[in-house]
């Protein structure tokens, strides 16, 4: 078990840390300009805890939330910097249990992240709006259930599984396809598993 | 966008003062109607806010963040105005809609918050320059690697965005769709990401390298080539802040 939540934190990995960021940052601007009705925010934290191991996938996601909420004033984002934390640290936990080798088993992976994004984010919006996301389909199931008479719980749960799960397998392809397509000199940077053979 | 960092310098006292002191009044601003239990309390310090920020010349600037917030709002104030289940009294009906007291209550409640919440943060974010900000945390200790993670968000995001823009110009140029049904935009995604996010990961191997020649990994202290001028009042509005949450809580418990 030590071997999974092994990191280096050497300049490298720092490094990786603010390009996660940003790419997280970009993920949201495409799928916002392409009108999606997807967040796919979480791509860079996921490509930081794949490369990176769960820690650094932990740090980027809290980071993410915490700068952006702090410099661009949506702050709505800065409520799910523990959610963040969670996404980077389940996926990273899974990624170096060898859910991310095969394209099927990197559904494992999204399944993961897309559960603990429901579990951590279901209790924060009930305490903070009373249980809807802001995003139109899930708030449209959170009516229904409410209309039907569901517990607030219940609601605000199946509010985030629908919009959360699908989003995470989304960002889970991509990510897959991503990393596929690394050169190895750089993957070769983040292996913590990795030796320097000495030739002398 | 070139810069995603919302600040700007007016020249104001709230451009002086220090970060610290401006996160305080945030906990203040958002504590004292929490603890203190009563609707008035949004009001007043929602009020508050406004004033700070019209006071720093800032107003205009912080109102496209409550435009921000609308859609939410509006949500919650139709989902729980309709369906709250402590809905009893009827407040009024348009038509076969009944809105309910206790939900939009509820929802009033939970409205002024996020309004309460976003002007504290509104001042903290418009007056604050983040590299300051990183600057100060430094200084009380924080680590000058994660220092240096934030710092290079806001250098690394301009150059991502230059690169994105070339390459959906590129991609276009190829004839691929990135208009049309749910089916074109979700497959226009992946060509148009990738092509980046590739591009920005492939960059960290080098700027790892340029950091490492410049001596980023030694353990040694960091000086500051930048010394920021003390605000005279930040103790002075540091003991105000506290002695009001005090008498918030004082107030709660008796």
């Amino acid at each position: 078990m030590g071997k999974i939540f092994k990191t280096k934190l050497t300049t490298a990995t720092i490094v990786l840390i603010p390009a996660c960021i940003g790419i997280n940052y970009l993920g949201k601007l495409f799928a916002s300009l392409l009108k999606l009705p997807l967040w796919l925010d979480c791509i860079g934290t996921c490509i930081g805890a794949c490369l990176g191991g769960p820690v650094i996938g932990a740090i980027c996601g809290a980071a993410n939330n915490l700068i952006y909420g702090l410099t661009t004033g949506d702050n709505i984002t800065l409520i799910y910097a523990l959610t963040s934390l969670g996404i980077g640290l389940v996926v990273g936990i899974l990624a170096r249990m060898g859910f991310m080798k095969t394209f099927p088993k990197s559904f494992v992976c999204a399944l993961g992240g897309g559960l603990a994004a429901v579990c951590i984010s279901t209790p924060l919006n009930i305490l903070f709006w009373g249980g809807t996301t802001g995003n139109v389909w899930g708030d449209a199931v959170f009516a229904a259930t409410q209309a039907s008479g569901m517990a607030v719980g219940i609601g605000s749960f199946l509010d985030e599984i629908v919009v959360d799960v699908p989003d995470k397998i989304l960002t889970l392809i991509i990510v897959y396809l991503i990393l596929k397509g690394l050169p190895k000199k750089l993957t070769a940077l983040y292996d913590v598993n990795a030796e320097i053979e000495r030739l002398d | 966008m070139k810069n995603i960092s919302l600040y700007i310098d007016q020249g104001s006292w709230l451009n002086k003062m220090h970060p610290y002191t401006k996160l305080l009044y945030i906990l203040t601003a958002i504590m004292i109607p929490l603890t203190g239990g009563k609707l008035w309390l949004f009001p007043v310090m929602i009020v508050s806010s406004l004033l700070l920020l019209a006071s720093g010349k800032i107003l205009k600037r912080a109102l496209p963040l409550v435009a921000f917030s609308f859609t939410l709002i509006v949500v919650i104030f139709l989902i729980q105005g309709l369906f709250n289940h402590n809905n009893e009294t009827v407040l009024f009906s348009v038509g076969i809609i009944t809105f309910y007291k206790e939900g939009t209550l509820f929802a009033t409640r939970i409205g002024c918050n996020i309004l309460n919440m976003l002007l504290s943060f509104g001042i903290f974010v418009l007056t604050t320059s983040p590299q300051e900000f990183v600057d100060e945390l430094e200084k009380s200790g924080f680590s000058p690697k994660f220092g240096y993670v934030i710092n290079s968000v806001f250098q690394i995001l301009p150059q991502m965005m230059a690169t994105k823009d070339t390459i959906t110009d590129a991609q276009r140029s190829r004839g691929m769709e990135t208009e049309g049904n749910l089916l074109v935009r979700t497959k226009a995604f992946l060509p148009l990401i990738s092509p980046v996010v590739m591009s920005s990961l492939i960059n960290t191997r080098e700027r790892a390298i340029a950091l490492d020649v410049r001596g980023f990994g030694r353990k040694q202290k960091k000086t500051w080539l930048y010394d920021r001028p003390k605000y005279k009042w930040d103790p002075v509005i540091r003991v105000i802040l506290v002695v009001l949450m005090i008498i918030t809580i004082v107030w709660r418990v008796l």
